[in-house]
């Protein structure tokens, strides 16, 4: 399936890129089913951009959007820029907060965030973590982690019980093995010469 | 005022019609009044583990829409005085309801009733959206299977992002021997996945599949494992404190019961 909207990290907060194509109720339903999906991880309050270089809104569409974004606490905003370049992003990084989870993720639900993310709780299978930064599970880790989502391969995943069914650090992509030891300690994912490596850590 | 309960999963075919059925006629066996509400419109079936098809006129869509009151759609256990049942469509689908017309007939019913047991449809679409709206307690059903599993976890992420929390978990269908032998997940491993308060669990019970045919419910047979777990469960949900059933591999125990109903 193609993604009609997708959010980005920006400097200003998140950047939100329509599909030029679609039809603008397809890109309102879509829009608000990954709200929905992940309602409490959208911080209230976060300025939303809407670059009108990919898609051009009539002002009936851009009431519609600023509507449905504030029902979830977001502000809405047009922007005559050029979609922000990952590498901009990543530049930007120290600056963002880390932004920190007290509960389980459960599958189907989806943590998306331009810094480091600190989870409290478990990574459920089905579940997605996608995060600028690094990202630190106290928990057992079963979903799928990625660290370094717009490009910092400095990036790291710890988790008290590694056991992603697949880990992704910038643009590397690693799978779980089909049998998978269970560790009982702590694990770090990062990657070293060109692999995603694990390595115990000692806390 | 009573409790309005959804009993809910995701997955299809692990047990909720079974277990809204077996819940419902536990509690009218104590004394409580209860409502069933049959949510799966276009495909009911709650009716028939009940064994009351016959008797439907009414509907939860004519209720909504007017057609009749409430009192009329609402069929009587006979066998059970304090009993009673709203079958779904059959003819229409799911978006005959929507969640609002649902929430304000839950509260309706829940002035007359003890408890109003919702019987949730599989999916996350409108018809679990429905199911789920007026429902004060959700009670998951899961089977000792990943794929149950999966689902029972993303339908708890929806019921919390919903405002439902702290749904409570039933495992049904359960094999003693083949946890014995580590083929299947056993207790604690879902409720490591799941973190949420365990209900109570059931064992696989042959006797299901003839009281579904038969159209009365197994809880009212005495001989019955399943059964047995079900009463334990009303009890819990009653405030009862119940320990669990034992689940020990008995090989005599199933060919001991298939004994008792001859087949």
């Amino acid at each position: 399936m193609r993604e009609y909207v997708m959010f980005k990290g920006s400097r200003n907060g998140l950047q939100l890129v329509l599909d030029d194509s679609a039809d603008f109720t397809v890109i309102l339903d879509t829009l608000k089913a990954k709200l929905e999906s992940a309602v409490v991880f959208f911080t209230k309050g976060t300025t939303v951009e809407v670059p009108s270089k990919v898609r051009v809104l009539t002002l009936e569409e851009q009431q519609d959007l600023a509507k449905l974004l504030a029902t979830y606490g977001l502000i809405f905003c047009q922007t005559t820029e050029e979609p922000d370049i990952v590498e901009e992003v990543s530049a930007t990084m120290e600056k963002v907060e880390t932004l920190f989870v007290d509960k389980t993720i459960r599958s189907g639900q989806e943590v998306l965030y331009i810094g480091s993310v600190v989870i409290t709780g478990d990574v459920n299978p089905g579940a997605k973590v996608i995060a600028g930064g690094d990202v630190i599970i106290k928990g057992a880790c079963r979903g799928v982690v990625h660290a370094g989502a717009y490009g910092n391969a400095d990036a790291t995943i710890t988790a008290d019980r590694l056991l992603a069914s697949q880990i992704r650090i910038a643009s590397l992509i690693a799978r779980a093995p089909d049998h998978l030891e269970q560790p009982e300690y702590t694990e770090r994912a990062s990657i070293k010469d060109g692999n995603v490596v694990i390595e115990r850590v000692d806390i | 005022m009573g409790d309005v309960i959804v009993i809910t999963s995701g997955k299809g075919g692990v047990g909720k019609t079974t277990t809204s059925a077996n819940l419902g006629t536990g509690f009218a066996l104590l004394g409580k009044k209860v409502a069933l509400i049959d949510a799966d419109i276009g495909l009911r079936n709650l009716d028939v583990v009940m064994g009351l098809e016959n008797r439907i006129v009414y509907d939860l869509v004519d209720v909504v829409e007017g057609n009749c009151r409430l009192k009329q759609a609402m069929i009587r256990d006979k066998r059970y005085e304090s009993l009673y049942l709203l079958p779904a469509a059959q003819t229409r689908d799911k978006n005959a309801v929507n969640p609002d017309q649902m929430e304000k007939l839950c509260k309706e019913l829940v002035q007359d009733f003890d408890f109003v047991i919702i019987d949730c449809p599989a999916g996350i679409e409108q018809g679990f959206k429905n199911a789920i709206a007026g429902a004060d307690q959700a009670i998951i059903v899961t089977t000792p299977e990943v794929s149950a599993v999966r689902d029972a976890d993303r339908i708890i992420g929806l019921l919390e992002s919903e405002g439902k929390h702290n749904p409570k978990l039933i495992i049904n269908r359960i094999r003693p021997h083949m946890v014995k032998k580590g083929d299947m997940m056993d207790i604690d491993d879902i409720i490591e996945i799941l973190a949420i308060d365990l209900l109570g669990i059931i064992p696989e019970d042959d006797y299901i599949v003839v009281s579904t045919n038969r159209g009365e419910p197994a809880v009212a047979n005495p001989v019955s494992g399943a059964s047995t777990a079900y009463k334990n469960i009303v009890r819990r949900l009653l405030g009862e404190n119940v320990p669990l059933m034992k689940i020990e591999a008995n090989d005599g125990f199933f060919t001991r019961l298939k004994k008792v109903f001859n087949f």
